[in-house]
């Protein structure tokens, strides 16, 4: 998947840090594969806004046409609430694109990096410290 | 968190900190420190002095010297490392290991080192005769006291340690010790122990960037006092969110994500080694 520029720069820094997440873990323990993210179409099962880090778990159909239940988490409410996101941003039944970075273990597991609404409107991941300018 | 909430946590933490200090510069408990800081003396500052570093500061890794210990670098052997002792190279080893076998360290506070290079934002809030510092964060709080006391020799050792700070030109000098040796000075696993004399330099290099001179003197991990210069953005409309270390809510989120990814999940305990 392409990346704009800004965007790429947002996971190149995330990605250093999701990279270091299982090594460094004080929870979860996916492994993301940062350089291959991945853009999900599918319907809100839940949005589970809390801390230590946002869940959203949506239904997305396959290339067979198979329902596939992915879980998606994010940073924490505090780093999402300054990429513009708030706990009303998804509910169940909105239809989304979401870009993650995948579970490298091949699993329906993904970290957020960009969330396009039912309206069109673009939220991304959020990021992690100051970024350089561009 | 919304800022009203902000002051109110502050007053309450100065106010439970009062009893807390008074009681650990009373206990005979002593660390055995090997530098001894008894010697450092803050000086009291003006109000005008106290609103110089006030605000929440964004930490920007990307400005830090590449010649130096890279602190916020997560792979374990950086390129530059610490001049560690054969003791600290070895405790080094041993953090590293645990680190990368997914190991934990369950809430303890960061200590003081480890939450500057997390990659979230703290807030300066002076007091009449202290500093509050407030890590987003795992919500760490921090003292730093600048009514002249001393750092006492008998200061119990906690996480956090214990700090005291004062004027040297435009510079703010903050030492820290009474440092109990729990915790990583940074998420690569650099040792810390109760002998660590940490020096903080603050200075606005312009408007909006602040630049700390760290020197890490811990004769029992590294050979020579060794520096990091980190620097800070000010985020003028930004307020600190509430982001506590809780267990139940860590162990929930687990339970779900590692369900759905296959982990094991976590037992909250260093792993067995094979």
């Amino acid at each position: 998947m392409k990346s704009k520029t800004g965007f790429g720069l947002v996971l190149s820094v995330a990605g250093l840090w999701l990279a270091g997440l299982p090594a460094f873990a004080h929870h979860g323990g996916s492994d993301y594969d940062a350089q291959h993210p991945v853009a999900l179409k599918g319907t809100v099962k839940e949005f589970d806004w809390n801390n230590p880090h946002c869940q959203i778990f949506v239904d997305v159909k396959d290339d067979k046409g198979n329902v596939v239940a992915w879980s998606i988490e994010t940073y924490a409410p505090a780093v999402m609430k300054r990429a513009g996101w708030t706990r009303e941003t998804l509910h169940a039944g909105d239809e989304v694109t979401i870009t993650v970075i995948p579970s490298k273990k091949g699993n329906p597991v993904g970290m957020a990096r960009k969330l396009v609404l039912p309206n069109g409107k673009e939220l991304t991941g959020g990021v992690l410290g100051e970024q350089p300018p561009q | 968190m919304r800022y009203g909430l902000i002051v109110p946590m502050a007053a309450l933490a100065a106010t439970l900190a009062i009893p807390q200090i008074s009681n650990a510069q009373s206990a005979s408990p002593k660390a055995n420190r090997e530098v001894p800081v008894s010697t450092v003396a803050a000086s009291p500052m003006t109000s005008m002095d106290m609103s110089s570093f006030s605000g929440v500061w964004d930490p920007a890794p990307y400005m830090r010297p590449k010649e130096e210990v890279d602190p916020w670098d997560l792979r374990p052997n950086p390129k530059v490392l610490p001049p560690f002792t054969p003791w600290g190279k070895a405790k080094y080893d041993s953090n590293a290991k645990f680190i990368a076998a997914g190991a934990v360290l369950d809430c303890d506070p960061f200590g003081t080192a480890r939450n500057y290079f997390t990659p979230r934002p703290f807030e300066v809030i002076p007091a009449k005769d202290r500093w509050l510092q407030h890590w987003e964060y795992y919500d760490n709080w921090r003292e730093i006291w600048t009514d002249g006391r001393k750092i006492s020799d008998d200061t119990e050792p906690d996480y956090m340690g214990y700090s005291i700070g004062r004027w040297e030109g435009d510079v703010f000098v903050v030492e820290s010790a009474a440092y109990n040796g729990k915790q990583f000075l940074s998420w690569q696993g650099f040792p810390l122990t109760e002998s660590m004399h940490q020096t903080e330099r603050w200075q606005r290099v312009d408007a909006d960037t602040l630049k700390i001179v760290f020197t890490f003197d811990d004769p029992k991990t590294y050979s020579e006092p060794w520096k990091i210069t980190a620097f800070y953005k000010l985020k003028k409309d930004w307020v600190l969110d509430a982001h506590p270390c809780t267990l139940s809510a860590i162990k929930e989120y687990d339970e779900r994500l590692n369900h759905a990814d296959k982990l094991p999940g976590r037992d909250y305990a260093a792993p067995e080694k094979k």
